[in-house]
């Protein structure tokens, strides 16, 4: 029971509202960030576990010879855990694959391309290994993907920053809203405190009547807020799933994307309860 | 030598952008007295006992509570010297939104007692002050004397050494005036201080006991009539 008639003020109708609102973008923000995140960490451990030579075809060199030499020397060179060629069938596969028209495709005009896996903990030295290759045949290329990976996975860092900042900002305005109803409130049951205060009570007494009406204000809305955002993301990976992009989510992903949702109207409601008492311990204190 | 409740010396009272009130107020409460705080209307008797009850802090002089100098205690320890201090405000200052035993038993709820234990003190009161009737009905269902005898419900509940009433008859006929002095005395005989300012003389009449009287600014003591 409340001694402060709050449940009915005037000052915090919409504050439920805005909560539930704002609970609900920043979780959603919280998971798109995470799937961001999930996503980049895939997409990075297959380029930076991976190299590819490229042995042009031409009539005038011999590939196969080549092919031999190459793969002897990488199986040689520290840090390359194991190379092996492309089949040429995959490799037509993969260029059918690509090509919109049904063009036949002639195998023996394909590069060779070799995989290259490297070793998890081993750096390699690629500018020492592209010289070794093009000593091989000037015309052997390494490509490496990793220089590019970076600049995107730098960009993707970038998104997952700005998505964090928001969900901060949100969490931020949630609780700048939650002092000013508090404020509201307290001015508009002045009357009422100076009795509370004038019977006995003491600032804590009072800053918990608030606490208490904060914290059971935001677990409902949060909690509503959250759980309409958790419709919406099944909403979305059911139509993403539909549209064939159901590699994108793993059991992993799922669990942490639950516990956002789980998560978040507990540390929602905390936070404005811890908002609402120094709101008013700092009023009274004044 | 009896215990002093409350010591006031030289004190005084000037509202910021209004005339003074009163000055050189000096006056001791012994523990178990019973005084009324007399003067026409508009004469200071409120202010004297705000600043009895720490709702007002004086212009002028010193006063002590319970030993205490509350001007120079620090703020959070003042809930400590209001909790032994019950008091009845002449606009009882309910509230509203409460029912009559949740009124009643705030005072305790405040000191930290649980909702049960504290709703049976406050149903004890309220038979005493004769509303056992009344326990769950809002406030503003109540006639003036029955608001008044809630309010004296709530300014005793937690037995406090001092009891200072604004006007406690002000509301009520005679009959129910004599019987809200009776409660009082009731109190006084199990040893709280009383402290009853009120501007009818005829109360001083039918109940003869030393008196306070602030008359042009100025305190006067008188013995209790004979």
């Amino acid at each position: 029971m409340n001694d402060l008639p709050l449940k009915n003020d005037i000052a915090a109708r919409f504050l439920p509202l805005i909560v539930g609102l704002m609970v609900y973008l920043g979780t959603l923000c919280l998971v798109f960030t995470l799937f961001i995140t999930q996503t980049t960490r895939s997409w990075e451990m297959q380029f930076t576990s991976h190299l590819t030579v490229e042995i042009p075809t031409s009539p005038t060199l011999a590939s196969g010879p080549l092919q031999a030499q190459v793969l002897t020397l990488l199986k040689q060179t520290p840090g390359i855990r194991q190379a092996s060629a492309v089949p040429p069938k995959d490799l037509e596969k993969l260029l059918a694959s690509l090509l919109e028209t049904k063009t036949p495709i002639d195998a023996t005009m394909l590069p060779i391309l070799i995989d290259i896996s490297l070793e998890e903990k081993k750096n390699l030295d690629t500018p020492a290994l592209t010289k070794k290759l093009q000593s091989i045949s000037p015309h052997i290329q390494l490509i490496d993907d990793r220089e590019w990976q970076h600049q995107v996975s730098g960009l993707i860092d970038m998104i997952v920053l700005l998505a964090s900042l928001l969900t901060v900002l949100i969490l931020g305005t949630t609780l700048v809203t939650t002092t000013f109803a508090t404020r509201t409130s307290l001015l508009i049951h002045r009357q009422i405190i100076e009795v509370l205060h004038l019977i006995g009570a003491t600032n804590t007494y009072i800053g918990q009547q608030f606490q208490k009406h904060a914290l059971r204000q935001g677990l409902i809305a949060s909690t509503i807020g959250s759980g309409v955002a958790c419709f919406t993301f099944g909403s979305v990976v059911f139509l993403l799933k539909k549209a064939g992009f159901s590699a994108a989510f793993d059991t992993v992903f799922f669990s942490e994307a639950l516990c956002i949702f789980a998560l978040a109207p507990f540390i929602t409601s905390v936070a404005m309860m811890i908002a609402a008492r120094l709101t008013v311990m700092r009023a009274l204190a004044s | 030598m009896s215990e002093l409740i409350a010591q006031l010396v030289g004190v005084g009272l000037h509202y910021k952008d209004g005339p003074e009130v009163f000055r050189g107020a000096t006056f001791d409460i012994e523990k178990g007295s019973f005084q009324f705080l007399t003067g026409p209307s508009g004469a200071g008797k409120s202010s004297l006992l705000k600043i009895l009850y720490l709702g007002l802090k004086p212009t002028w002089g010193t006063i002590h509570l319970f030993g205490e100098n509350p001007s120079r205690m620090h703020p959070s320890n003042l809930p400590l010297i209001r909790q032994k201090v019950g008091v009845v405000f002449q606009e009882f200052k309910l509230l509203d939104h409460l029912t009559v035993i949740d009124n009643v038993s705030l005072p305790l709820r405040v000191q930290g007692v649980d909702r049960k234990t504290s709703h049976q003190h406050a149903q004890e009161m309220l038979e005493w002050v004769g509303l056992g009737n009344y326990l769950n009905v809002y406030p503003t269902t109540l006639s003036g004397g029955q608001k008044q005898r809630v309010a004296i419900a709530r300014a005793v509940i937690t037995r406090p050494q001092l009891l200072l009433a604004d006007e406690p008859t002000g509301n009520v006929d005679d009959e129910m005036a004599m019987k809200l002095l009776r409660l009082f005395e009731e109190l006084n005989g199990a040893g709280t201080a009383v402290v009853i300012a009120t501007h009818n003389p005829r109360l001083l009449t039918q109940y003869p006991r030393p008196h306070l009287e602030i008359k042009d600014g100025t305190l006067t003591k008188s013995a209790s009539p004979q």
